[in-house]
């Protein structure tokens, strides 16, 4: 399992995109946003220059790991990297897990470096247990978002997959309210928002920036997402080993 | 249509009693393999077994069921009906203990990682990893170990396909159509990597359109067509099998221009007779009686060869003119 997660981490950090867009996109929207907004004060009391850590640390996690599973999952089906691997002594449950680990793993910059950022350009500070809590809610937090890379991977075809990441990239962000408050989204986008995945990692950041108590249902909705995509990842992958 | 059945080595007298039971002497036992896509038949009752340390080719026009005879081996194809083991065990058990490696006819490798970096992970899931130093040497991949994969060439792609295959040193190797991307050059370094790797004694089962490779690489040769086997042999048993000799010569001016077919049709052995232009050729199953009855006849002759069959002659008898014209104008 560590020997494909390395492989994984190695190969996706050597992605220009990941670079461009789970690193400096993200630092870059949160320092433009924060120097437009950054005095308001938002939903929940908090002021927006500290929001916006959470809202874009889990933008930029979210492309991580989209990134490390939908594309590139695809890719490797496509050019029959993945029948090769079926013939090396290594089972299917590693060789998955291997991959959402090395997806969470290539997260873990996208969402240090934007709260360093914070830090740095705005002086958010938090006692250490909150950017501890912080820390740890926002990475479980793109777990479900790693899950559905890996629906997308196995079932779409690589000539599909960039594109169809992406445009769900930019709906879960835009509906996940990460770019604007949800409140100012018309109220049936708002509903479909708050069961997103996006909005759920989000929200638990946020209620640790204003101090207030997790908020269970998002647990529940981020593990109902985990569970339904990774069962599904896992059944397009069995088609995928059998069939071509 | 000549089918031979190959008597087992070392299997003696006792043949009758092998139907049933585990030989731990087959490295590879297929039974009644079947594989139907929509009304073709692509593999159809395939039955085929292979002993340890035998290095068998697999030979077959385009479309003889090659591909999908080995993709069954390795578990990467359900079959529709009959069973494969390999060492006892179903295949995808023996990959899991990688006592099987295998060598795909195509497909690139994992883009954005590094020679040496593939190679590594390969090694690290052995249980019995060959020498990382062993293995690039075999493999031919010294001074390529920090290249990107995705930035090989053909050649170099295969290559390192084959030392994924081999990392693990498996008891029982697999190519499908191994060279088939390779030029001239590179198929002899890869069969002599191939030597080397098999000279400990390993079981190597090989599918190929060209015969040469069989003819020099094979212990065993099976010709299959439309998912059938044809022939089951050494090469030498082949072209005994076949039976032909063929008798060449330059029929002189006293020969006439028709074909004379009474006369050539009743040498001794002669089965065929054809002339085109000036040459006639002979097919006989009794060379030696035929130029002997040449030499002492009255025929007008001149340049008389008489040539073997060789494993292309077996080939196109077996499987017919088709095979050569599918085959990629080898």
């Amino acid at each position: 399992m560590t020997g494909y997660l390395r492989l994984q981490v190695l190969s996706a950090l050597r992605d220009p995109r990941y670079i461009m867009l789970a690193i400096v996109a993200p630092i870059g929207f949160y320092l433009l946003f924060s120097a437009l907004f950054g005095q308001e004060t938002g939903a929940g009391g908090i002021q927006t220059q500290t929001a916006l850590i959470v809202s874009m640390a889990v933008f930029g996690a979210m492309w991580a790991v989209l990134s490390a599973t939908g594309p590139r999952i695809a890719q490797e089906r496509s050019v029959g990297w993945l029948r090769q691997l079926q013939l090396l002594p290594v089972s299917a449950a590693a060789i998955l897990t291997g991959r959402l680990l090395a997806a969470l793993l290539i997260a873990g910059p996208a969402i240090v470096l934007v709260l360093l950022t914070g830090v740095i350009a705005h002086g958010v500070s938090l006692e250490a247990w909150r950017w501890l809590a912080l820390l740890a809610v926002l990475w479980i937090g793109v777990v479900p978002v790693g899950a559905l890379g890996m629906v997308i991977g196995y079932a779409a075809d690589s000539e599909v997959a960039f594109g169809l990441v992406y445009g769900l990239y930019m709906v879960l962000a835009a509906l996940g309210g990460l770019w604007m408050p949800m409140s100012i989204l018309p109220s049936g986008l708002q509903t479909i928002g708050k069961l997103l995945p996006s909005y759920r990692a989000a929200d638990l950041g946020w209620r640790i920036l204003a101090g207030r108590t997790i908020d269970f249902s998002s647990v529940l909705i981020l593990l109902a997402w985990t569970v339904v995509c990774a069962l599904l990842a896992l059944a397009f992958s069995r088609r995928t080993a059998r069939s071509h | 249509m000549i089918a031979i059945q190959r008597p087992r080595p070392g299997a003696g007298n006792a043949a009758p009693a092998d139907e049933q039971s585990v030989s731990t002497d087959d490295a590879v036992r297929i039974q009644g393999l079947t594989k139907r896509f929509g009304a073709l038949r692509a593999v159809d009752a395939l039955s085929l077994d292979i002993r340890r340390g035998e290095t068998v080719a697999l030979l077959g026009p385009n479309g003889a069921g090659k591909t999908t005879t080995v993709s069954m081996l390795l578990g990467l194809l359900a079959p529709d009906g009959g069973t494969v083991s390999v060492l006892g065990m179903p295949p995808a058990a023996a990959i899991q203990r990688g006592r099987i490696g295998a060598m795909l006819q195509d497909g690139s490798l994992m883009p954005g990682v590094r020679v040496a970096e593939l190679l590594d992970y390969a090694l690290s899931l052995a249980a019995t990893p060959l020498a990382r130093e062993r293995l690039i040497a075999t493999a031919g991949l010294a001074g390529l170990e920090r290249r990107r994969v995705d930035r090989l060439s053909g050649g170099q792609t295969q290559r390192v396909r084959f030392a994924l295959a081999i990392a693990g040193q498996p008891d029982v190797l697999v190519l499908d159509e191994p060279t088939a991307a390779m030029d001239v050059e590179a198929r002899h370094e890869f069969w002599a990597s191939m030597r080397q790797y098999t000279a400990a004694g390993r079981t190597v089962l090989f599918a190929t359109h060209y015969l040469e490779e069989a003819e020099a690489f094979a212990s065993r040769v099976v010709i299959i067509a439309h998912g059938r086997i044809v022939a089951d042999g050494t090469v030498a048993e082949l072209k005994r099998g076949a039976g032909s000799r063929t008798v060449r010569f330059r029929a002189g001016d006293g020969m006439g221009d028709g074909t004379q077919p009474g006369v050539l049709d009743d040498l001794p052995g002669v089965y065929v007779a054809e002339r085109q232009g000036e040459y006639v050729t002979l097919k006989t199953s009794d060379a030696d009686a035929t130029v002997r009855a040449l030499a002492a006849g009255s025929l007008d002759w001149r340049d008389l060869e008489v040539r073997t069959a060789n494993l292309d002659d077996v080939f196109l008898s077996l499987v017919g003119n088709d095979a050569h014209n599918t085959n990629g104008g080898h």
